[in-house]
């Protein structure tokens, strides 16, 4: 997965993930504080900035993560665009562009930017694991942190099955056809399913073997310079906020 | 079909968390009381998110020729439950956000109340009402997939047309635009998550029958034929 190479390999690997949290809410008040779109699209970039300056993640790797959600965001703003009148039975439904919503749409549309550039700072530089003992922190709820913290452990197992067993049926004239395609796609999933009772059995057994008692709790790293680092972090967020809310 | 990072207002982002927290809550509930009876569930469950968010990495081929991804809402709804799929929808759009920038935080209650909530709860009580019908289980697996599919999109449509009415026509008019250019993959995606949903339950009520009956998916006589 891209996002985990640039997480675990980035600049500020080292750096507390409180910080990193801190700045990326930071990010994105400033988006929706944002009075215009230069404004927010000014948030965007520092936030850009921040990623591939700051914690060195390549410009590549950053398109790469961001050409999807964009490709998104280029279909949602067009349908912003267009106004549809259903009008009278005379006139009928017509269609045209929406003049007057055009700088509404361009503050939408530049707000996702803002708030996509925070939530790619967080995930391009923060792993999944301290982005869980981040929400420990916050007070989220035993179960849901178990069913992360299972799910995240698990879902590269699968991955890997997934991978596997395609590359074994393709071998096997599988995926050809369209009808092929479904038959192959459903014993595949079917066996999924089946894995994934049996491996949640062995991991119960294998967490029983262990004295485990309920909660699944693993051991934490520790950040030096986590006080000045998450003062850096808070105060630049409130920086950028200020410059978002100030610029016209 | 995800809400894409920072596209809803601030009060319609807060408004839909506030909307599905009362069901991840109860969610959340169901899944410590089937932990205390059963302890083998945690993992399950845990294990289910994974398969969920791994389903989502998988192209679908689409008869119209768009490719897409299964979204699994009907499929984990009939195995797993429909208030298990609260959190468990959680678990998945967090991490898809994540791990692929793929929906968003702001947007995340949005897209649990579509995704994990309408849905599942869709699923769930077309899967009921087809069974209490008497229909075929191939048919009451496509209809419950299929359509939970199909309400989750109208779903999405709807929050996007109420944070973005029309400036002409309205909320109506934002509806039937929203609704029409997300139907271009939306609507051949439902119909092939039913067909394959249908593959995948038929390929495990043939050969993992004790596994369906443990979930009370099906009886004993639906497995036989």
């Amino acid at each position: 997965m891209l996002t985990e190479q640039s997480a675990y390999a980035n600049r500020w690997r080292r750096v507390s993930p409180v910080a990193k949290g801190l700045f990326s809410l930071c990010g994105m008040v400033a988006a929706f504080a944002a009075g215009s779109p230069r404004a927010a699209l000014l948030a965007a970039c520092i936030l850009a900035a921040a990623t591939v300056l700051g914690a060195g993640v390549a410009i590549t790797h950053y398109l790469r993560v961001a050409a999807p959600p964009l490709l998104f965001l280029a279909a949602s703003t067009l349908s912003l665009l267009v106004s549809l009148d259903f009008g009278t039975p005379q006139t009928g439904v017509s269609l045209h562009l929406a003049g007057a919503e055009f700088l509404q749409t361009a503050l939408v549309c530049s707000r996702s930017l803002a708030c996509l550039s925070a939530l790619l700072f967080l995930a391009l530089t923060t792993p999944l694991s301290d982005i869980i003992s981040l929400l420990r922190r916050c007070r989220i709820p035993e179960t849901l942190l178990d069913l992360m913290t299972l799910c995240y452990r698990t879902l590269f197992v699968l991955s890997e099955a997934v991978h596997d067993t395609m590359t074994a049926q393709s071998a096997r004239l599988g995926y050809t056809t369209l009808t092929v395609s479904m038959r192959s796609l459903g014993s595949l999933i079917s066996n999924l399913i089946v894995q994934v009772w049996q491996r949640s059995l062995a991991l119960h057994s294998a967490a029983q073997a262990r004295n485990n008692d309920g909660a699944l709790r693993f051991l934490e790293n520790s950040y030096a310079n986590s006080r000045l680092s998450i003062s850096i972090a808070v105060g630049s967020g409130c920086l950028m906020v200020a410059l978002t809310i100030m610029l016209p | 079909m995800h809400i894409m990072e920072g596209f809803l207002p601030v009060t319609h982002a807060i408004g839909w968390s506030a909307a599905s927290a009362p069901f991840v809550a109860y969610g959340l509930y169901t899944i410590n009381k089937r932990i205390r009876e059963k302890p083998e569930q945690r993992m399950l469950l845990g294990v289910a998110a994974a398969f969920t968010f791994v389903l989502s990495a998988l192209k679908l081929p689409s008869v119209t020729g768009s490719c897409s991804h299964p979204t699994g809402t009907g499929l984990g709804a009939i195995l797993f439950g429909p208030a298990a799929m609260a959190p468990i929808g959680l678990v998945v759009l967090l991490f898809q956000a994540i791990l692929l920038a793929h929906g968003g935080l702001t947007t995340l209650g949005a897209n649990i109340f579509s995704m994990a909530v309408v849905g599942p709860f869709a699923a769930a009580a077309i899967y009921r009402l087809a069974k209490a019908a008497k229909l075929p289980f191939g048919p009451s697996i496509f209809l419950a997939a299929s359509l939970a599919d199909l309400l989750t999109y109208i779903t999405t449509s709807a929050q996007l047309a109420f944070a973005f009415p029309d400036p002409a026509g309205g909320f109506a008019a934002s509806f039937a635009k929203f609704a029409t250019v997300f139907a271009i993959t939306q609507i051949p995606l439902a119909i092939s998550e039913g067909l394959l949903t249908v593959v995948v339950m038929n390929a495990l009520a043939r050969f993992n029958a004790p596994e369906l009956q443990d979930m009370n998916v099906t009886t004993v006589l639906e497995v036989k034929i």
